[in-house]
């Protein structure tokens, strides 16, 4: 697995990720309302009390592990934090898509809320991202100290 | 271990740095929330469960803040209504409106509707009467879109709003007329 391992690979992969990330919080930074019924409308039980403080950290979570997985300071931390979102996500999304619920995931931009979005193509893009993510948490270890001990 | 002991403090720090950024956010921002969701109001009037279909069409109360709540009705309510020929408004947007909308429904598609002051509100409604009764509607209980609209309307004025939470959806597995 010589890419994988390759430094450059994971440098693209960590500036894919973390891209991805900042672009997404981007929308919701200021609009902590919208991004607010778009957790509603998931239905996720038993989780009304923690609608809002989820959708006043999450943004800012995404913001801020992103930023660090692209200028390359704290890359575990903001892996594993990513991960722990996108697990989330995935979880979210499959409850959704499992009892049929006619949402907007609202995980990119809140523009769509309101309308059917194909909740399985996100599913496959936040497997995708994970699977990614924990490459990155994976080497970017080894990396370190490859580079240590040279 | 070094490595392990590194890893939760990089993670209480993205921690700290965000749930700070997070509130501080919220605090500045124009579309602040409280910090626990309040969804009481939104149903404060609901005869969904009420059995006499004439008291489910009773016109909602005088709000404090000088408009007439929005009530939420049951689908053998809205079926009267329509029946009665009522103004159905479908808040979803121009493409699934014309995917498919109950019989005779107006589009007022609530993300543009949301932005307009008052005033543009009342000329794009001209043709309904302040007093008549309105049917908001969008595709099923799970959006929310019926509940917004219907609460934008009676803010700019329609005192007689009904909110059709089942909308589209079960209207249509009702059978009842679509086009």
């Amino acid at each position: 697995m010589k890419i994988i391992e390759n430094k450059y690979f994971i440098i693209a992969l960590r500036l894919i990720v973390g891209g991805l990330f900042i672009a997404a919080s981007v929308s919701k930074i200021f609009n902590q309302e919208e991004f607010s019924r778009a957790i509603y409308n998931y239905k996720i039980p038993y989780f009304d009390s923690l609608i809002n403080i989820s959708a006043i950290i999450i943004p800012s979570l995404e913001l801020v592990s992103g930023v660090f997985l692209i200028i390359g300071i704290f890359k575990r931390g903001s892996s594993v934090i990513i991960s722990i979102l996108l697990i989330m996500f995935i979880i979210f999304l499959s409850q959704a898509y499992i009892r049929g619920l006619d949402i907007s995931c609202g995980c990119f931009s809140l523009e769509s809320v309101g309308q059917k979005s194909d909740i399985l193509q996100r599913i496959i893009e936040d497997i995708l991202l994970l699977i990614a993510t924990v490459l990155i948490f994976k080497y970017s270890n080894k990396l370190n100290i490859q580079e240590k001990s040279i | 271990m070094k490595l392990k002991k590194k890893l939760i403090r990089e993670i209480i720090i993205i921690l700290f740095i965000s749930i700070v950024l997070g509130f501080f956010l919220n605090f500045i921002s124009p579309k602040s929330i409280p910090l626990v969701r309040d969804d009481s109001q939104r149903f404060e009037i609901d005869t969904s469960k009420v059995k006499n279909v004439d008291l489910k069409k009773q016109r909602g109360k005088l709000d404090k803040d000088g408009f007439y709540r929005p009530v939420n009705i049951p689908i053998e309510a809205a079926k009267q209504l329509f029946d009665e020929g009522v103004v159905f408004v479908d808040g979803r947007n121009p493409s699934e409106f014309n995917e498919g909308r109950i019989k005779g429904a107006i589009n007022i598609d609530y993300k543009t509707f949301k932005d307009m002051t008052k005033e543009e509100k009342q000329v794009l409604m001209k043709d309904i009467n302040k007093e008549q009764v309105i049917v908001s509607y969008c595709s099923s209980d799970s959006c929310e879109i019926s509940i917004d609209n219907a609460y934008e309307m009676a803010r700019a004025g329609y005192n007689d709003v009904k909110i059709f939470l089942g909308g589209f959806k079960e209207w249509k597995q009702k059978g009842y007329p679509v086009e």
